[in-house]
């Protein structure tokens, strides 16, 4: 976050949206903020805009229509107008947004000195290690993991050597009863362990098959407790996914 | 109290205050030790804080009251150190735009997406989902205007996140604005 010392902004210099460096403006040319003259520091916007320095670069359209807002005030205050700046002027509304602004930008900070000290203290669940996990947890990124457990249980199977049987007819529809009378048995099922004894490739690409359509209609979770850790599927009994 | 007993009970706060992963409720602590007078469980805990944690350099753990319970933490200063132990490169901090975001709901609750894009002048849709995800807020119903928008507030996860035990904690607008001119004041003279 940036002060008023014009040398720390250079390391620092990076704005998250158009008014992040209104205000940053304002400050530099020490501007009171409730008596700004937003046209006078137009061209200084504009001038940012073009050399798309410290410019958070998802924000261009925010960054555009706020300098169009920015020329349209300028061109309202070259007009000869005794109540230019009545109560709903874009220039009143502007500098309003701004000032609201200024605040959250100011709780922004605290929330920041809060974080800072609440994470030197280690929890016994530790918050940042739930919040990495958590995101494994989540079914589309389990699906991918679970596309590359196969692929890399596939490749193992390369290289056994199989005696040829008679090839049997698996479907998706057996395969999932199967699957289910399993998991009523043992509660859980351990993806790779499960795959792993698989003898054909035949029947592991149904069986993948099924487990992602299960995973899919939410009949399974997969659930992932740490990072490259093996991949557990439940039934999915609601209320489940929740912890 | 006499002096056995109040051991007792303080170790018996240490042992469920260790096992339990969340800030544990006074309240269920006073019923569980048999205790209706909140001062004389103040007493114990002041011992229990004095005696045998926070004054005493080779305990690592103190006492810490947020969101709205009791918890056993590590203290500050073991930070550094522990963070090699276990060998984490870097606390997981929210972003400028989730910290922005977040000022909003916590101040304004329950605020829409609209309300928090305007209020930030860009559009908000990404640290919105990522708070959603580490559970900082939440979806507590739904504003009645046109598109029916969902209201976001904030989690009792959040209280914890912060070290708060309510959100009246959160210093008053007008007192922030004296907290950061205190700090900002000398620099206008330099």
């Amino acid at each position: 976050m940036e002060t008023e010392f014009s040398g720390y902004q250079v390391q620092t210099e990076y704005f998250e949206g158009p008014l992040d460096l209104l205000l940053h403006l304002i400050r530099k040319n020490k501007m009171n903020i409730i008596e700004v003259r937003l046209s006078q520091i137009t061209n200084e916007y504009l001038a940012y805009l073009e050399g798309k320095r410290g410019l958070n670069p998802s924000r261009e359209s925010e960054f555009l229509m706020t300098a169009a807002t920015l020329i349209y005030i300028k061109s309202r205050s070259l007009l000869p107008k005794p109540e230019n700046m009545d109560d709903d002027s874009p220039e009143k509304q502007l500098i309003h947004t701004l000032i609201e602004y200024e605040k959250i930008q100011k709780i922004s900070r605290m929330l920041r000195e809060m974080e800072y000290t609440e994470l030197l203290l280690w929890r016994r669940l530790e918050m940042n290690e739930s919040f990495a996990n958590r995101e494994y947890e989540l079914k589309e990124v389990s699906a991918f993991q679970l596309a590359e457990i196969f692929f890399d249980i596939v490749k193992k199977k390369e290289y056994e050597q199989f005696l040829e049987i008679p090839s049997k007819n698996y479907s998706i529809a057996t395969k999932q009863e199967e699957l289910l009378a399993l998991l009523a048995h043992s509660g859980y099922l351990d993806f790779s362990e499960y795959i792993s004894k698989l003898d054909s490739i035949e029947e592991l690409v149904v069986s993948f098959f099924t487990l992602l359509e299960m995973v899919k209609r939410h009949l399974l979770i997969a659930v992932q407790e740490q990072l490259f850790g093996t991949i557990s599927l439940y039934r999915n009994e609601p209320g489940k996914l929740e912890n | 109290m006499n002096p056995e007993a109040l051991s007792r009970q303080i170790a018996l706060i240490e042992a469920l205050l260790f096992v339990s992963k969340e800030p544990v409720e006074p309240g269920r602590i006073m019923e569980f030790l048999g205790l209706d007078d909140i001062e004389e469980f103040e007493k114990v805990l002041a011992v229990m804080e004095k005696d045998q944690l926070l004054d005493r350099p080779e305990r690592g753990l103190m006492l810490k009251r947020s969101g709205g319970g009791l918890q056993l933490v590590t203290k500050p200063d073991l930070h550094d150190e522990l963070k090699q132990f276990f060998t984490i490169k870097q606390a997981t901090k929210l972003t400028i735009a989730s910290l922005e975001t977040l000022s909003i709901i916590a101040y304004r609750q329950p605020a829409t997406l609209t309300e928090i894009s305007l209020m930030r002048g860009v559009n908000s849709t990404g640290p919105v989902k990522n708070l959603l995800q580490k559970k900082l807020i939440k979806i507590t119903g739904r504003k009645q205007v046109p598109g029916l928008p969902a209201l976001y507030a904030t989690t009792p996860e959040f209280l914890v996140y912060f070290g708060l035990n309510n959100l009246s904690e959160l210093p008053s607008l007008e007192e922030l604005t004296e907290l950061f001119e205190e700090k900002e004041q000398p620099s206008l003279f330099k």
